[in-house]
């Protein structure tokens, strides 16, 4: 298992399409569970292989507390969806930027599993919320898309200044705290 | 996707931890770092300990105003409806800001559902605080923020001034610092302190104690990354100025991480040859760490001290101290999770597991050679009987007294009441063995 590089916003990469997974394979499994360790150690609730510059689609879910309830969805797909609910949102590509975001509350989603089995689920809360973030990556849209177009360039602004940042401190001119 | 880590809900999950058996300092360490602004981090942590001094009441209102009990799958909602009390009581948070908060912080725990219960469960509180305060301190354990069996024993301990300990025990204690003496006397230390505006005091009873008026993050201390300053109680202090180690004595800390006194014992006798051993090979790692930062070294061995086996125990050393595991009721002021987590029944076991390690490590002191008996506990069984135990039965083994103006004199070693001259309650008591 590895831990992947997390493309971050506004990364042009994140705006690829994922293609259908034609099967789950072993290297499918080797890229679902570096994925779901990614996710664990960033820390985040979920990730799509997008994210990580896989084009394929992939998505994996946590939404415990204790890490225990790994959810892999490959090839998902939303048949059926309900209400309406806003939540504070937040991406691992969007770092340290939480806005609200207003989406279905109750979803349906048609997927297969990590191996290769189809399913069907049904999600609300958080769960719910999660799923469509994660399907909406494989599209290649992010929550900020949902924003404000004012908003949308500040949150660039902020986050391409913070990479230039970093790109400093790991060039030894600054301590990183 | 993140999920938005605010102070509150970070709080909860670490309290969950600690509701569930996990010690507050460990949970704090693993979950507090996943709050990016040092601000959120203090308010977190201030939260989870603050409940954890107030648990007794706490606890006893939620019971009053609960309809049934929480599963236990929901800790983490108990934990948020103490700090939501918690703030109402005794933070100087807003109210409605303490209620609100609060009630979101279930969400954003991912259970929508308890948000209505934690804000129904506040706001019945501040309409009938009065009288819910007046029923639940009817119980001393409630008004003295102590579990029953220990405020007993604190009682019989200490007949005249147990108001004043339990007192002390449930006090934030102060951020105490020991000054590295072989890079700068206390004085060098208190005017760079002064200099940066940080108000300290010296601990008396020590030679290199200091107290800061108010606690900081180690990173805003001069010369932390330097290894001028360590941070240590006063009272632990006493181990290493009371073993008296001597340049090139060898010397053993035989429970030692994470190795606060190991770094000590190497500042005071520079030259010293140390053998730092203990148990957990994890914790073991801390003791590296601590020595590294202040450009100390030691021979450092995992160990179990109960067994001795290896290397390390294949010599015997002039001096030993051992720092052995207890209840460590006398810090219940830095660790207000004790309170909670230790129950009396733990108490026979880590008397017997003090007894063996004592035992089994006694042979590896020279003759002539001192070995220093230390605890982080008020109970008489882990300290003076303990010790009285030791002596009945070890021929070899004779108690030396210990003549300081600090703690108080027990039949055998010294105490220091919690609290007192503001240290820790630490227990000490000094052996030699007799040279054939």
């Amino acid at each position: 298992m590895a831990i992947l590089d997390i493309l971050h916003f506004p990364d042009p990469r994140l705006r690829n399409k994922a293609k259908p997974v034609p099967e789950v394979d072993d290297s499918v499994r080797r890229l679902v569970d570096d994925m779901l360790e990614t996710m664990y150690e960033a820390p985040g609730i979920g990730l799509a292989a997008t994210q990580v510059n896989a084009a394929k689609r992939v998505v994996v879910i946590d939404i415990s507390e204790e890490k225990s309830e790994p959810l892999c969805l490959i090839n998902p797909e939303i048949v059926a969806r309900e209400g309406e609910e806003k939540m504070e949102e937040g991406c691992l590509s969007v770092p340290g930027i939480y806005e609200p975001v207003t989406r279905a509350s109750w979803v349906r989603v048609r997927a297969l599993n990590r191996d290769g089995e189809a399913f069907e689920m049904e999600a609300d809360d958080l769960l719910a919320v999660c799923i469509q973030h994660e399907i909406d990556h494989l599209e290649g849209k992010l929550f900020v898309d949902y924003l404000s177009s004012l908003k949308r360039q500040r949150i660039r602004k902020r986050l391409e200044k913070e990479s230039r940042q970093k790109a400093v401190d790991a060039d030894g001119s600054h301590k990183v705290i | 996707m993140a999920k938005k880590q605010d102070s509150r809900s970070v709080a909860a999950r670490v309290l969950k931890e600690v509701l569930g058996g996990q010690s507050l300092s460990e949970a704090s360490a693993r979950l507090l770092p996943q709050l990016e602004d040092a601000k959120d981090r203090g308010l977190a942590q201030e939260l989870c300990y603050g409940v954890m001094r107030w648990h007794p009441q706490l606890e006893a209102l939620t019971r009053q105003l609960l309809k049934k009990p929480l599963k236990p799958k929901d800790l983490d909602i108990q934990a948020l409806l103490f700090i939501g009390l918690y703030q109402l009581l005794h933070l100087r948070v807003a109210d409605h800001a303490a209620v609100h908060e609060s009630a979101g912080a279930a969400e954003r725990l991912g259970k929508r559902w308890a948000v209505g219960l934690v804000n129904g469960v506040l706001r019945a509180f501040q309409r009938q605080q009065e009288t819910l305060l007046a029923k639940v301190d009817a119980d001393p354990a409630v008004r003295y923020r102590m579990p029953m069996w220990l405020l007993q024993r604190i009682q019989q301990r200490w007949p005249q001034n147990w108001q004043e300990t339990v007192e002390a025990l449930n006090s934030r204690p102060p951020m105490s610092l020991r000054v590295n003496q072989q890079l700068g006397s206390r004085d060098d230390y208190l005017q760079k302190l002064a200099d940066a505006g940080i108000g300290a005091q010296i601990i008396e009873a020590t030679c290199s104690g200091i107290t800061l008026d108010q606690a900081l993050d180690v990173g805003s201390l001069p010369g932390f990354d330097d290894g001028l300053v360590s941070v240590q109680d006063g009272g632990a202090q006493l181990a290493a100025e009371l073993l008296g180690p001597k340049p090139g004595e060898l010397v053993l800390d035989a429970c030692a991480a994470p190795g606060g006194k190991s770094g000590h014992l190497l500042e005071l006798a520079p030259g010293l040859q140390l053998t730092a051993v203990d148990v957990d090979g994890r914790r073991l790692l801390r003791v590296q760490e601590n020595l590294e930062r202040l450009g100390l070294s030691a021979t450092l061995a995992e160990g179990d001290a109960a067994a001795p086996s290896g290397d390390w125990s294949a010599q015997t050393y002039d001096r030993i101290l051992l720092d052995v595991p207890c209840s460590a009721t006398g810090v219940i002021r830095r660790h207000p999770d004790i309170k909670f987590l230790r129950r009396e029944e733990d108490i026979a076991p880590v008397v017997e597991l003090q007894r063996s390690i004592l035992t089994a490590i006694w042979p590896l002191l020279k003759p002539g050679g001192r070995l220093l008996y230390a605890t982080c506990s008020m109970l008489p069984e882990e300290n003076e009987q303990q010790v009285a135990a030791f002596l009945a039965v070890e021929e070899s083994a004779r108690e030396c007294g210990i003549d300081v103006p600090w703690g108080e004199t027990c039949a055998l070693g010294r105490q220091i009441r919690p609290g007192d001259s503001s240290m820790d309650g630490f227990y000490y008591a000094c052996l030699e063995k007799r040279a054939k």
